[in-house]
């Protein structure tokens, strides 16, 4: 092959010695996108498994492609709603328009081309502006660019909202690239998910590009509320009047960020994680039985003044990031608790706080994000205890 | 001594900072350094209490009695303190609204009882006055450098003088609302810290554990 | 050091004590705290006449602010002899002379239970209780004609209670400007009610329809009511426009400054 042997003759140069020994990081970045890693363990006791790292990396991107492709769908399909309302302007309706194929809603096909047009940009701003980071330290920290920067910019565009300014685009993924994760040392000893701190910090630094009515569907004037805000105004039971039935959440044709809004494509990737056991199903039976637990505690308890309180687990389930945050951020195995004891309750912590932020506090209608930062921020308290009540365990069986 | 007055001085402002080095004095920076005008005056303020607080403590410091030193120390402070706060409700009524209960935290100000602790009590008057001095410019350099970044970034002025003309105002700037919350000055001071240390890394501490390495056979 | 101690001054012998005995240690707390309160007392005592000064020029600039007459650089204490206080009770909307107008503001603070009244409704969330009397403004013209009443209000937005004035004209129903002198929302949301532009959007606005009802809206969209009695809510904070719609609801309407407001509109005042 020429490439491999392309590979083979370049290689030396960045080996020990070579003229860019610097930039070693960056040709094992390329070279490993296309070949398979060729370092193999040397040392005693030898783990077989057919799973590395990017293996693993690689079933995370596979198993977001129904939040994808239905992501691009929905943005079109809401967007194509509004345009027939509102009119269509800018260069994204110039190319659709170039190439003839309308914005009618009804046709699947012209809304997931509409979706793509705002997906894309946001994607590859994501991946540069990431990417120059995530290369820069590995130059200079001497470690290699991991794969798991492809899954954090996956994730993080699609927990944007489709109409996401693209310079705090790239400044939420730097700063979540570089806070979130290489201060700490990289992938693998970042103890927060990078894509979530991401997201919280244009949550906090734009609040009004990154919350409200009007950023959802990238329309001038148009303005749609989140089937949880509405919840939040005027209570679950509103939600048909404002035309979202909890099968339209369940499918995911609402207003919401791009990949978040279908609890069932976030499902079918739940599946292929669960079958491939990336994703360990320890923490998503915790994180179910503590939204449950505590949204039917707060049903029975009820409220005079807050809407909230009525709002059922199945609802909690479908509306806002509570399911694309239970498939993907939740799982992911490094800011997770590392014991199984601890993946219950890790799990249930967030299932707990998620319903907390969303029903008891007045100032943030979502809470998934937060709730599964503050997880993260307790998953190696979490470990601790759990090691420590082992050992003590074990201790007194030996008295 | 052998340090001189001017080390005295220039050292606490990078090389031995209060802030960036020994990490005291932090839970003032988060809260008044939003608006660089406030920064200034709890500067000005840290400084003077630190200042006169290290010079009496250190002429009274041979009759201070070992086991009611802290307590004589926190008198010292206290009163100075409320000497400070009432005269900035007098003459700077505005800045002593928004500084409100920080001006009385001067108190718990980590720093201020650190170097009276640490300096004032065996040293000549003098050179703890200098000592507080060049603590306090230290603490206040901190002070502006995170105050000029938090608000120029997140209100697009400098001084309440505006240079990027916001959104909100009619110009192009959207400002970074997180900076104008405190707990981004921990994000910014760590930064800082960052930065300083990748200047200076004799400042970077020993890990407390050891990587152990095993070479293969 | 061979003299004895009989040779030396009584302070002198003091010093020389160690440090650690028992004498000395209580001495000097003692004498550490005497010159210590009497340093801070000394400071407090001094300088409390012009503290008092500043707390009062800030709120008279703030009712001048909101009335429009203020101008950096101006001398407010002159500029305020133009205003009338007055101390009202609200529920009959009528003047009242059993409080001196300079200690009204003390007595109003100090919790005295026969001030305030228990609500059954509270939408501006005072915590259920209300003050019976407030402290209002009239400025007159030079012929002596009502120009503009300033209200206080306060209310809670989404994290603090915020605290203002209203400025109304002479005829009791249109707003001529508002503003918050304290609160605590969050910055570049909630907060932007100081913004002057935000602020801005009041004036000449109105509170009642012709048929008397109550029209005044913060909200997101326009009231059926039209755009006379409509501002726009602030952008991302939600809740502090509630906030300030229920309070600005609440003051004008009966529980509030109404009884005042029909008497002002009927020139009884």
């Amino acid at each position: 092959m020429g490439l491999r042997s392309f590979f083979d003759r370049i290689e030396p140069q960045f080996l020990k010695g070579g003229r860019f020994e610097k930039y070693f990081p960056v040709y094992e970045m390329v070279e490993s996108f296309i070949y398979t890693p060729k370092t193999v363990t040397t040392v005693a006791p030898h783990a077989r498994s057919y799973i590395d790292m990017k293996r693993i990396m690689t079933y995370v991107v596979i198993a977001t492609i129904p939040c994808i492709l239905f992501g691009m769908y929905n943005t079109g399909l809401q967007t194509n709603m509004a345009i027939a309302e509102y009119g269509a302007s800018g260069w994204r309706a110039a190319i659709i328009e170039a190439l003839g194929i309308g914005f009618n809603p009804a046709n699947p096909l012209a809304n997931i081309l509409h979706g793509l047009l705002y997906f894309l940009p946001i994607y590859i701003v994501t991946l540069i502006a990431g990417g120059i980071f995530e290369v820069i330290f590995a130059v200079v920290r001497g470690h290699e660019v991991n794969e798991g920067f492809l899954v954090t910019s996956m994730l993080y565009t699609l927990i944007m909202p489709a109409s996401a300014p693209l310079w705090q685009v790239a400044l939420g993924i730097i700063f979540g690239v570089v806070i979130g994760k290489e201060v700490f040392g990289g992938t693998g000893k970042n103890f927060l998910n990078p894509a979530l701190v991401g997201r919280a910090f244009l949550y906090f630094a734009y609040p009004a590009q990154m919350s409200g009515d009007r950023i959802w569907t990238p329309v001038d004037g148009f303005s749609g509320a989140t089937a949880l805000s509405v919840s939040a105004s005027d209570g679950v039971a509103s939600l048909p009047e404002h035309g979202i039935s909890w099968m339209d959440a369940f499918v995911g044709t609402i207003q919401g960020s791009f990949g978040e809004t279908s609890t069932i494509a976030c499902l079918l990737g739940l599946a292929f994680l669960l079958a491939t056991k990336i994703a360990n199903w320890r923490l998503i039976v915790g994180c179910l039985g503590g939204m449950i637990a505590f949204s039917s505690l707060l049903n029975v308890i009820g409220s005079d003044s807050n809407p909230m309180f009525a709002m059922p687990w199945y609802w909690h389930l479908v509306v806002g990031g509570y399911a694309f945050g239970l498939v993907f951020m939740v799982t992911e195995p490094v800011s997770a608790s590392h014991t199984n004891v601890g993946r219950y309750i890790y799990g249930a912590l967030i299932g707990f706080m998620v319903v907390m932020i969303r029903v008891i506090n007045p100032a943030f209608p979502e809470g998934m994000m937060l709730a599964i930062l503050f997880g993260n921020v307790f998953a190696p308290l979490i470990d601790y205890f759990v090691v420590q009540a082992n050992i003590k365990r074990r201790a007194k069986r030996n008295v | 001594m052998a340090q001189t007055r001017k080390s005295q001085l220039v050292d606490p402002l990078i090389d031995n900072n209060p802030i960036t080095l020994q990490v005291l004095g932090i839970c003032s920076a988060l809260a008044v350094t939003s608006s660089l005008k406030v920064a200034l005056v709890m500067a000005i303020a840290v400084t003077l209490v630190t200042a006169f607080s290290s010079m009496f403590i250190s002429m009274l410091r041979n009759q201070i009695p070992s086991s009611i030193r802290i307590i004589v120390q926190m008198v010292i402070i206290a009163s100075l303190v409320i000497v400070v706060d009432q005269l900035l409700k007098a003459y700077a009524y505005e800045i002593s609204k928004t500084l409100s209960v920080f001006v009385g935290l001067i108190i718990t100000n980590c720093i201020v009882m650190g170097r009276a602790e640490a300096f004032a009590m065996s040293n000549p008057p003098v050179a703890s006055f200098v000592d507080g001095i060049g603590n306090g410019a230290g603490y206040g350099l901190i002070l502006m450098v995170v105050g000029v970044i938090r608000e120029l970034f997140g209100s697009g002025s400098l001084f309440g003088i505006t240079i990027l003309p916001t959104v909100n105002n009619g110009g192009w700037y959207v400002p970074n609302g997180l900076l104008l919350l405190p707990p981004s000055a921990f994000f910014v001071i760590g930064l800082l810290i960052w930065a300083i240390r990748t200047w200076k890394p004799g400042q970077v501490e020993e890990r407390e554990y050891k990587i152990q390495s095993v070479e293969a056979h | 050091m061979s003299d004895t101690n009989a040779n030396k001054g009584f302070i002198r012998r003091f010093l020389d004590m160690p440090p650690d005995s028992t004498v000395k240690t209580v001495t000097v707390a003692v004498v550490l705290c005497l010159v210590a309160s009497m340093v801070v007392s000394a400071a407090a005592v001094s300088l409390r006449p012009v503290q008092d000064l500043n707390r009062l020029r800030d709120k008279q600039r703030n009712v001048l602010e909101v009335a429009g007459v203020y101008e950096p650089g101006m001398d407010i204490a002159e500029a305020f002899s133009d205003f009338e206080p007055h101390v009202l009770e609200l529920a009959t909307g009528e003047f009242t002379d059993q409080y001196e107008i300079d200690t009204f503001e003390e007595l109003a603070t100090s919790g005295d239970p026969a001030l305030v009244r228990a609500l059954d409704e509270d939408p501006a969330g005072l915590g259920g209780t209300q003050q019976i009397f407030q402290m209002v403004y009239i400025l007159r013209d030079d012929a002596g004609a009502i120009d503009k009443v300033v209200l206080p209000i306060e209310g809670y937005g989404l994290w603090s209670t915020l605290y203002g004035f209203i400025a109304l004209e002479e005829n009791g129903n249109d707003i001529y400007g508002l503003q918050f002198y304290q609160q605590g929302e969050t910055p570049g949301l909630g907060a932007e009610v100081d913004n002057p532009r935000w602020k801005a959007l009041w004036n000449g606005k109105k509170l009642r329809d012709e048929d008397g009802a109550l029209q005044i809206t913060v909200a997101k969209q326009p009231p059926a009511a039209g755009q006379d009695y409509y501002i726009d809510a602030l952008a991302g904070a939600t809740l502090t426009s509630r906030g300030v719609d229920n309070l600005v609801r609440f003051w004008m309407g009966e529980q509030g400054y109404g009884p005042f407001l029909e008497r002002l509109k009927a020139g009884e005042i």
